[in-house]
């Protein structure tokens, strides 16, 4: 386990040298970043400021939960990137074979190939809504409070990537570029808003199927002091530890599959 | 530290799906699935000892890279069993390839945007090298592959043959008592090839390195290997010393020659006559293949030269696909060398 933080420090250390190498290119994606970011706020917005309360959630705690939800999310966007090629470049193109002869776990390789920094530049858009949307609700915030925040950002994270990395052990089984992963990407963007606007259907999905739900929405509403949801609260490191699990395990199965059929 | 390899009835079979084509034949492709299986590597059985320098050769598709992957752990046989550093390759697979180097000529195993010394700091780390056997093993591998000087540029702007030879350095940064290579001269010009070559040797020398290698090109066995095992179909059809072979199957040079005019043809035939084989590849080029223990050279190229006029000429070694085809159509060779 040191081993391995030491060599995650390690692999970040050398793409931040690369991306840093590359200082337009990095500064255009920075500034891509943000401006993504800015009109997604200004949508949320606009659309809030009409409707002041949704599913008795106000205008301020809409505007937390957004700017919570952007912390797990970019540092996700950290390492997405590899999953999202993960098909196509690893298997169809055969870079898979490389990764394997390494003595190392082959998903932490395949984790930390590429670091896109940019992404972290959200998490400091985030981190100011949040500021500003407790200082407007009149919401003072304890150690305890940042300390859990901070556990549940990066909850939220490890679910994120513990999903992707399920749909993107689709490759070993099947041969396809870039599958199943764009469309739940687009399901991401539900744990922006207070979960009781979706139907019941999608409640439950997005609680236990894909728990997108406990990346955000739950930690958002127990910092609001929102306490119908605090039974969820206890299940956040249950349901992380779960999903990672789940997902390492199919990981490993896919990687004997691997080698067993050798595509 | 063994460098031993054991393989007892190494087989692997692939099972492929047979697409149908044009759109009715995608549909069907969604429910109902044809496969068929392919035999790549078929009871391969071989030992290796310590410190030996082994060609693995074979025409294209004969089943060389699936056993080097088997052998390297990416791949589990179908059936039998393999051994290697005293770990089974695929079932010990993160600490055997601690103890294993692995070069594909195709591949680089850098990172291809940093710098070359990034990259081995990186192998360094992964493969926890001490910083002192770091230093030394740089110095030994700069005496013969000159690395230093292209330590600071990144991985794509060097040449193919510049990234070759920082491939091996870094195959070897940990000193792994075997070495498995795929085709490490691929597509290198002369000097690299005898500078790869060389440092291999070296290699072998110093730390006892055991070396297991593809090749296309003869010349690589034959600067460094006393030992070669030719396969194809799967199946391993001599295994033996290289000397034995060229005893036996490997004594033919083959002529290539450029006729200045097309009038002259005729003229050659006087020299297929006493077994020299000819053959043509068009008008003007000829092709002609002799046993080098019954023509030398220089009397072939003599009586070329005094029957036409040539304007090019081109003398080559055969290439290893006539060798396997001979071991095929041959007298029975199979046992040449057990």
């Amino acid at each position: 386990m040191k081993r391995y933080l030491s060599l995650l420090g390690e692999y970040f250390l050398q793409y931040a040298k690369v991306r840093l190498a590359y200082k337009g290119d990095f500064l255009i994606s920075v500034f891509t970043t943000l401006v993504a970011t800015a009109f997604g706020l200004g949508l949320v917005l606009i659309l809030f400021r009409r409707v002041p309360h949704l599913a008795d959630w106000t205008f301020y705690e809409i505007l937390f939960l957004y700017g919570f939800s952007l912390l797990p999310l970019s540092l996700f966007n950290v390492v997405s990137i590899n999953l999202y090629y993960f098909g196509d470049v690893y298997i169809i193109q055969g870079k898979f074979d490389r990764i394997l002869l390494r003595p190392i776990h082959s998903l932490f390789q395949i984790l930390s190939e590429q670091f896109r920094l940019e992404a972290l530049s959200d998490s400091v858009i985030g981190l100011s809504i949040v500021l500003y949307a407790t200082r407007r609700l009149n919401l003072t915030f304890g150690p305890a409070d940042w300390l859990f925040l901070a556990f549940a950002a990066l909850c939220g994270f490890l679910i994120y990537v513990s999903v992707f990395v399920m749909l993107t052990c689709v490759s070993f089984w099947m041969e396809d570029r870039v599958g199943v992963i764009p469309p739940v990407y687009s399901m991401l963007a539900f744990g922006r808003y207070p979960l009781k606007i979706y139907n019941v259907f999608l409640q439950f999905l997005l609680s236990w199927i894909i728990p997108f739900a406990f990346a955000t929405f739950y930690p958002s509403a127990h910092l609001l002091r929102h306490v119908e949801y605090r039974p969820y609260l206890f299940l956040l490191p249950v349901v992380t530890l779960l999903f990672a699990g789940l997902s390492l395990a199919l990981w490993n199965r896919g990687v004997e599959n691997y080698s067993s059929t050798g595509s | 530290m063994t460098g031993e390899v054991e393989a007892e009835g190494l087989t692997k079979d692939f099972r492929t799906f047979q697409r149908k084509e044009g759109i009715r034949g995608a549909i069907e492709n969604l429910f109902v699935r044809q496969y068929q299986t392919v035999r790549a590597v078929d009871a391969v059985s071989f030992h290796i000892r310590p410190g030996e320098m082994v060609g693995y050769i074979g025409p294209n598709g004969a089943g060389k890279s699936t056993t080097v992957k088997m052998l390297t752990g990416i791949l589990e046989p179908t059936a039998g069993r393999a051994a290697a550093n005293g770990y089974v390759p695929y079932r010990d697979r993160t600490r055997y390839t601690r103890t294993i180097g692995a070069v594909f000529g195709q591949r680089t195993q850098l990172w291809w945007d940093i710098a070359v010394v990034e990259s081995f700091r990186l192998l360094q780390r992964i493969y926890d090298v001490s910083d002192a056997d770091y230093a030394a093993r740089m110095e030994i591998f700069d005496q013969v592959l000159k690395i230093k000087r292209y330590l600071n540029t990144p991985v794509r702007k060097l040449s193919l043959g510049e990234r070759m030879r920082c491939d091996l350095a870094a195959s070897l940064l940990h000193n792994p008592p075997l070495l498995f290579l795929d085709e490490p001269t691929i597509g290198l010009d002369v000097v690299a090839k005898t500078n790869v070559r060389q440092f291999l040797k070296e290699v072998n020398a110093r730390f006892g390195t055991t070396m297991l290698l593809t090749t296309h090109d003869l010349a690589d066995i034959e600067e460094l290997c006393r030992r070669l095992m030719i396969i194809d179909h799967g199946r391993v059809l001599f295994d033996g010393a290289l000397a034995e072979l060229k005893r036996q199957l490997w004594r033919h040079l083959q002529v290539k020659i450029e006729l200045k005019e097309p009038a002259q043809a005729p003229a050659l035939e006087s020299l297929g006559a006493n077994s020299i084989f000819r053959e043509r590849l068009d008008e003007l080029t000829y092709r002609l293949t002799f046993d080098r223990s019954e023509h030398s050279a220089g009397e072939v190229i003599r009586r070329i030269v005094a029957a036409v006029d040539v304007r090019d000429i081109f003398i080559q070694e055969e290439p290893i696909e006539e060798i396997v085809r001979r071991i095929y159509t041959g007298p029975s060779v199979l046992e040449i060398g057990r």
